[in-house]
This record gives structure tokens, sequence and C-alpha cells, in this order.
């Protein structure tokens, strides 16, 4: 059985209790009290020590509040139009998401990885084996959502285990488990694919036809990724999440470059062979 | 857009007051996250641009060597050089590669597995393999040069290493050495590098190349040591790859096109253009390919294509760091046709 994550952006909340599960069951490091003065979101990015990092996504350019706004009927998902001219979108003006591990179907990190210590365990998930790890920092790079990261003093790769020890113990992993508004959900890959389709027409159907899963082969896990196994039900372009729409898997060139670095080898071996000709 | 803003819209002409946000910032493109790099770059230090030109010249050094060695040409002077620059590049280059190791203790991980699409794992391998055979013959270099003194160790070195198997052996790792580092930093997910897949190991390969050659003319001619023709080869050798790499690099800032463009920025255009392209290629081509031949006309192009060979990998690392860290550049990559497809050809 493949287990994964939805995360459903849409019922969201930015209370990055996520954030603190992760941090305390995997008993990660504080990454500083630093502000960014962008938003609420002081993390920043996903990293060594953070698996799980709420975005905090303002897009004043797209839904506009006028008058007097009903904060209640907001929050009660009323789309109608209302008086004053006010469009009640919350989702599309201010949205959370709380980034994670994609989890790949096939997995740039896993591939790049010279000592085979990012295997995939018997939960389909992307884990890397802490002992074997020696910190080359290869699959930083090939990573196309900046998710895994070298821990400084540490020196090892490190990011999300989609909570291998919680799994074990037939638990959920801490995120989902702390998430009050189930915006981030634990289960079977193929389940949640279905209610992640289930979660898109619902919202195509109130209105918002902009909603979207991101995590498929069409969109976020293309280029032969095939896919990811958190998926994540998206209401904006992927960027503004800081998702790349359209990655590709690194590795899928190897063959060709060393096809190429073969006939170049060949080239420069007959220029030399031909260098020796009186 | 519900009719209401629309309406609310076209009455003040594109124009909302809002309670909430009471102005949108024209300079805001909503297309990054506060401008956050989307992708984390290599955390690569000078260790490893200096592997990458040392593993080079290494390379290239067993290519003519044994390509000379094949076609008969049987110089000792060559032989000894090529052999004994193997021999220090192999012992350099996995110092280096440990040394920028975040558990560096635990290098030998490296060996637990073979993954053929890792080329940090088939470098590693190619590297062992490559590094044995050409420590086994510089071994055998020594004891014909009586470094390991007149007794039966060298007597033993000399029956038992089969010189000519082992260089032909070593040939192809050392190719592999040569090329798969332009491997190395196409296969991930940097704009900058991915982007030129196709020709990456290519221009590794001639660039190490015309280092090797580089080298080996100048040690050569310092020493005042090496047969006429083995200079002749050398010095015609050293032109065409000059002449190749330039070529492979002018085609590789094509395929980059506008993610090449760190390349030129501020802090990599000083070592591109003045160390990589000026150094390394246009004033030894200049110096090779006018008027006639001299020692110290050959020595200082050796010396400039050498210094623009180091210069080129590190501008090309410090340019991807760069390529990584902008959001704009990975976004417009990873979002159709730029980015590598599965379904390409070679």
């Amino acid at each position: 059985m493949a287990t994964g994550f939805l995360t459903d952006t849409t019922v969201c909340i930015g209370c990055k209790a996520c954030e603190v599960a992760c941090k305390q069951w995997n008993q990660l490091p504080a990454d500083g009290y630093e502000l960014t003065g962008d938003s609420y979101d002081n993390t920043g990015h996903l990293s060594g020590t953070t698996w799980r990092h709420v975005a905090f996504i303002e897009n004043p350019k797209k839904r506009r509040l006028t008058g007097d706004v009903d904060l209640v009927a907001l929050a009660e998902d009323v789309t109608e139009p209302l008086p004053g001219g006010a469009e009640l979108d919350a989702l599309g003006r201010w949205a959370f998401m709380s980034d994670v591990c994609k989890h790949c179907v096939e997995a740039p990190c896993q591939q790049a990885c010279p000592t085979g210590s990012i295997i995939r365990n018997e939960f389909d998930n992307v884990y890397i084996q802490p002992d074997v790890c020696n910190g080359c920092g290869y699959c930083v790079p090939a990573c196309p959502y900046g998710v895994i990261t070298q821990v400084p003093h540490d020196g090892r790769a490190f990011k999300c285990t989609l909570c291998y020890d919680r799994q074990i113990d037939g638990l959920e992993p801490a995120c989902a488990k702390a998430c009050p508004t189930n915006s981030i959900q634990f289960g079977d890959v193929e389940d949640l694919k279905v209610v992640a389709e289930e979660r898109v027409r619902e919202l195509h159907d109130k209105g918002y036809t902009q909603a979207y899963v991101w995590g498929t082969p069409e969109v976020g896990g293309t280029g032969g990724i095939n896919g990811n196994h958190s998926k994540f039900v998206l209401m904006d372009e992927p960027e503004a999440y800081n998702l790349p729409k359209h990655p590709y898997l690194p590795q899928e060139k190897v063959k060709g470059g060393v096809i190429a670095g073969a006939v170049a080898a060949g080239v420069l071996g007959a220029v030399v062979a031909l260098a020796f000709r009186d | 857009m519900s009719e209401a803003t629309r309406e609310s819209v076209q009455q003040s002409n594109g124009k909302v007051e809002t309670s909430h946000h009471p102005q949108t910032d024209p300079k805001r493109n909503d297309k990054h996250y506060y401008g956050i790099p989307p992708i984390k770059h290599a955390h690569w230090t000078w260790q490893i641009p200096v592997y990458f030109w040392i593993g080079g010249i290494g390379a290239g050094t067993q290519l003519f060597s044994t390509v000379a060695q094949l076609l008969g040409h049987e110089d000792a002077a060559l032989k000894r050089a090529s052999r004994y620059t193997v021999l220090v590049t192999m012992i350099l280059s996995p110092i280096l590669l440990i040394w920028d190791l975040g558990r560096p203790e635990r290098f030998y991980n490296m060996m637990r597995i073979l993954k053929l699409r890792s080329p940090m794992s088939t470098q590693s391998w190619s590297l062992l393999t490559f590094g044995n055979l050409g420590g086994l013959l510089a071994a055998r270099q020594a004891a014909e040069d009586g470094l390991l003194g007149r007794n039966a160790l060298s007597r033993l070195l000399l029956r038992l290493i089969p010189e000519r198997l082992l260089s032909v052996l070593a040939l192809p790792f050392g190719l592999f050495v040569g090329f798969n580092t332009g491997n190395l930093i196409s296969a991930t997910s940097v704009p900058l590098w991915a982007r030129n897949w196709a020709l990456m190991a290519p221009t590794f390969l001639a660039s190490g190349t015309s280092t090797a050659l580089s080298w080996l003319s100048l040690v050569l001619h310092l020493t005042r040591s090496g047969e006429a023709k083995t200079l002749r080869a050398l010095h015609r050798a050293e032109k065409a790859t000059i002449v190749i790499e330039a070529g492979l690099i002018a085609v590789s800032l094509v395929r980059m096109s506008r993610w090449g463009k760190p390349l030129f920025s501020k802090s990599v255009a000083p070592l591109f253009v003045g160390g990589a392209l000026v150094a390394g290629i246009v004033a030894p081509f200049a110096l090779l390919f006018s008027g006639r031949e001299t020692r110290g006309k050959n020595i200082l192009s050796s010396l400039l294509v050498l210094a623009g060979g180091l210069a080129f990998r590190f501008s090309l690392i410090k340019a991807g760091r760069i390529s990584a860290d902008d959001p704009e550049a990975y976004f417009t990559f990873a979002s159709g046709e730029s980015a590598p497809q599965p379904e390409d050809k070679v």
C-alpha cells in the first residue's frame, strides 16, 4: 500500500499546528527567530529542519473587498454578490498552504543518492536512512521542489519521513493528526486521489472553477516524476505557492548525457590520434 | 471575478478602493513567493570545481598517453609525465571529494551500491577504478625509474603489471571521469545546468583534454624533455581541442539561451568571460596560431589554458548557484517545454 498526504489548501487556516507538531514529534531544532518581513510566514521555506512549512499567500491583485464585509459569511463560503459590491472569496485572497515533501513516484533525490541512503520504504514513501547518508549533498540540487536540504553542523540531508515511525505503529503522521481543519489528510494514495477529485468537483460546483489538484502526472508531478504521493488542492497558479508547474526528473537525461560524452570521447581520441600523423 | 466586482472595476476605471488592502504593489509579481528560491542550490564549495579541473587533467592525460602508446609512439618522458600526473590527480580527487562531504568519515558508503542513473555514483566507481589502474601504472613507472630501489619488489612490479593492457583498460574509465562531471551537474533541477544536458559532458571533456594537453606540454617544456614528435603532436592536438572547446562552449551558450544569463552576471562575468573565454581560449588561441612557435609562447599558452579551465569550472558552479536561487529562472524553466522532457531524443 502506498501512503501519502492530501493537503487541501482551501481549508487551511494558517495555524501552523502542523509545523509545530512535526518539529515536536521529530525533535527538529529551531531555525532561529528570524522575521521575514513579508508576512506572518517567518519560516520561509522547507529545509532539513523544517519538514512542514505553511506558506502565507496574500494575493491582493485578484480579490477585492469593498464595504462592510461579513466575515462570518466569508468563512461560510457565501459566494453571492453582497451589498456594496463586496465579493467574498477568501480562498483566493488569503491563501495558506502547508508544504511538505512531495514523495515523488519517481523521486529525483532517490535516483541521485550515490549511497543508496534514500530508499522507498514499505509504505512506498521516500525515506532517508540517516545511518547511511554521508552528506554528499547531491540530492539537494536534484530535488525539483527544494525540499531536501543538508543540515549544517550535522552534515547529512534530511526531509519529511512521512512519520515512518508513527506509521509502523499504525498512527497517522504528526502533522495530519494535529491539523484542526483536516486540511492535511493522510491515507492510501488511491483513496486520497478520489477525495481530491471529489473536493475539486465540489469547489467547482460552488463556483471556484480555479481549483485543481497539483501533484499529478499532468501538473506538478510531471516530466518523468509520474506524480506525487503528496497531493495538493490549489486555487492559484502553482508558482504563487512556490511550486513549479512542470518539473522534470533530472536523471531522465543521464543516459543521453553519457552517450554524448562517449561520442565526444571518440572524437577527441581521433583528434589526438590524427595529431600524431606526419 | 463576480458580476458585482466586474461592474465596480469598470466604473472606477480599473481601480477599486478597498478597505482591506489599500493599494496593490505594482512591482509585485505574484508568480513568486516573496522571491524565495523554489529549489535549493548545491552547497558545493571550492573543492568541487577544483576536483572537476584536476579530474579533467587526469582524464585528458590518460587519453593522450594511451593514444600515443597505441600508435606505437614510445616516448619515455611523455610516459613518465603522464603516469605520475594521473597518479597525483587520482590521489587529490578523492581527497577533495571526501573533504566536501558532510560526513567525510562515511565516504566508503559510496561503495555500497552502484546506481547507473546517479552520476555521483558512477563517478565514484569510475574514480575508484581509474585511480587504482592509474596507481598500478604509476607503481610500475616508479619501479622502472628506480624510485623503489633495485630490489625484488621492483622486479616483481615490472613483471606483474601488464603496462599496455592496464593503459587500455584505464582509458574508458578515465574518459568517463572526464565527461561525467558534466552530467553530474546537468542531472539536477538547476536551469542553467540542466538546460545544457546534451553538451555539458562533451564540453567538460574537451576542456579537460585541453587542460591536460597544456599540462603535459608545460611539464615537457619546463623539464626540456620529450621527443620532438611528441611536442609537435601535443601542439597540434592543443590547437584542435581549443577550437573544439570554443565551439562547444558557444553552442552551449546558445542552448542555455536566457537561462545562461548568470554566466554574464556581475559576480561571474569576470571569471567566465575574463578567465574562461579570454584567458583560457582567445589568448592561447592567438598565441598558438600566430607566428613561429617558441618555447616561451608555448609555456605561456599552457599556463593560460590551465587557468582558463579552472576559471571555467568555477564560473559554471557559481552561475549554477545564481540560477538555482532565481525563482524567475526556475519557474520559466519548469513551466513547459524548456525543461528536458522524457520523450526528448539525445
